[in-house]
């Protein structure tokens, strides 16, 4: 998927014009962080979505079940504790397996360098590490938002 | 997903084919396929005992859906979950708390819950709940549990909505709990005083039974149980009278028929107030009728009659 694609869809403000982007923040994992997830909880509110986040979701088969129930246009997965190459790959492996192709994975955290082509290449994107800019943070979301809810919509007929 | 496999997968009580329904009709606008999910589904609906759990903010609501669920589900029952949460009225946007208190329970065994956003319908509940419940007793349910906004007046919809309400209150909301009880007397079915563990629950019990004394007895004895739902004391007295109520109900075969006439009004209003929107939506509506008024050859009162009688038969 070219970046050209993702910004396309970005600018696509109608898609969410009856029903706002929709996004659960889940730290998969035990990871004792809470603050940092509330912060961006808040932003993203503030920029108009509806924000999901479930406390501990200890398993990634937890965050995908939730993901299904709430319907979400993206998961926005964080973890501090790096083992995000595992955990991160069990949660797009589940969503691939339940043949769901319309919700979009985002990651954040700790992530080095070096890890983040094959995230990307497992279809999760962004990969942002502390310190980014908010705006980078939301404008990376609401395009893999507008992504899926583009698919949602085609996929109905 | 398709409507032809989002309603099988409905039948089936497919998480993903439900959830995917409840997006279609989330939106508060009725289009054609959450007219066609409906019509395929509703003969399937009327088996579940819908709970409507509502109480001021942060008395506990959510944390007693949790516990309350996991007790049902472990009876044997289905339960399924709809909880609505206030949107910000600037950015549009909304932190769906409510699925914080109730995740440990519902994860572990599977139940099926929705957050939805009340998306500024004032009144509180959105025009969709009432086919989010449809689709959620459709999919197979004992039980559907809807949590309402906890804000005092908005809460009275709620009663259109659900079989039984349960009102959370409670102790030490000392005036609060006088403000509350203005409109939320009227619409309990069971009252609750949550979190007993703390001072005062025993008065404010006392002060809801001494309330509901002074209206007219109904068939229905409005029970007032104290809960804590941090341990789950009075948990097996709720489960009783969930069962003694639900008897009730399926005693009296036209129980829901006040019900079912409010959603016929309800969807009848709206549908011609969009029609009427529809039809003097162009630059141009009616320029015949415009310009035989400014003529003088008729009169609005005439001109009204004629353009209802359209409206209400367009579609037909
Ligand atoms: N002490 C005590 N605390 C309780 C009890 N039940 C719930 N709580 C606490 O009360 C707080 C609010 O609980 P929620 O379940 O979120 O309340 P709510 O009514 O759903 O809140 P809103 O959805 O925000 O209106 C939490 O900190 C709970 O742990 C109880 O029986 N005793
Ligand atoms: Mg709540």
């Amino acid at each position: 998927m070219s970046e050209e694609r993702f910004s396309e869809a970005g600018k696509n403000l109608s898609l969410f014009k009856e029903k706002p982007a929709k996004v659960l923040l889940a730290k998969p994992g035990i990871d004792g962080h809470d603050r940092g997830i509330l912060v961006l909880a808040r932003a993203f509110r503030d920029a108009g979505m509806e924000v999901i986040y479930a406390g501990l979701l200890p398993t990634p088969e937890q965050v995908v079940d939730t993901a299904i129930n709430e319907d979400v246009d993206v998961i926005a997965l964080s973890l501090l504790n790096g083992a995000h190459m595992t955990v991160f790959k069990k949660v797009a492996d589940l969503v691939k397996e339940k043949g769901i192709t319309d919700i979009s994975l985002v990651g954040g955290g700790t992530i080095p360098e070096q890890d983040k082509p094959a995230l990307e290449k497992m279809g999760i994107s962004g990969n942002y590490g502390p310190g980014t800019p908010m705006k980078t943070i939301i404008d990376h979301v609401m395009k893999r938002a507008a992504e899926a809810r583009q698919k949602k919509m085609s996929g109905l007929h | 997903m398709n409507i032809d496999s989002i309603v099988k997968g409905i039948e089936n009580g497919d998480h993903l084919s439900i959830s995917r329904a409840i997006s279609l009709v989330e939106t508060n606008c009725v289009n054609d396929n959450v007219r066609e999910i409906i019509s395929r589904i509703y003969h399937l609906t009327g088996n579940a005992h819908v709970i409507g759990i509502t109480g001021p903010p942060g008395i506990g609501k959510s944390t007693l859906i949790g516990r309350l669920s996991g007790m049902l589900h472990d009876s044997g029952k289905k339960v399924s979950i709809l909880a609505i949460d206030a949107s910000s009225p600037f950015s549009g946007g909304s932190f769906l708390g409510n699925r914080i208190r109730m995740q440990e329970a519902l994860s572990s065994r599977g139940i099926f819950m929705r957050s939805l956003a009340n998306r500024g319908i004032s009144g509180g509940i959105s025009r969709s709940a009432w086919d989010v419940v449809k689709i959620l007793d459709a999919a197979g349910s004992d039980v559907v549990i809807v949590e309402t906004v906890g804000a005092g007046q908005a809460d009275l919809e709620v009663r259109n909505l659900v079989d039984t309400v349960i009102v959370v209150l409670g102790p030490g909301l000392g005036d609060e709990i006088q403000a509350v009880k203005a409109g939320i007397m009227e619409i309990g079915d069971i009252f609750i005083v949550n979190k007993i563990d703390r001072e005062g629950a025993f008065l404010a019990i006392k002060d809801i039974e001494d309330t509901l004394a002074m209206s007219p007895g109904k068939k229905w004895h409005i029970p007032v149980l104290g809960l804590n739902s941090l341990n789950g004391e009075g948990y097996q007295d709720l489960l009783k009278v969930l069962d003694q109520r639900w008897d009730y109900i399926s005693g009296d075969p036209g129980f829901k028929d006040g019900r079912l006439l409010m959603e016929l009004r309800a969807i009848v209003q709206n549908t011609l107030l969009s029609r009427v929107e529809e039809s003097f939506a162009g630059k141009n509506a009616f320029s015949r009728t415009i310009s035989g008024l400014s003529d003088k050859t008729t009169d609005p009162y005439s001109a009204a009659d004629r353009i209802i009688g359209k409206i209400y038969l367009k579609g037909d």
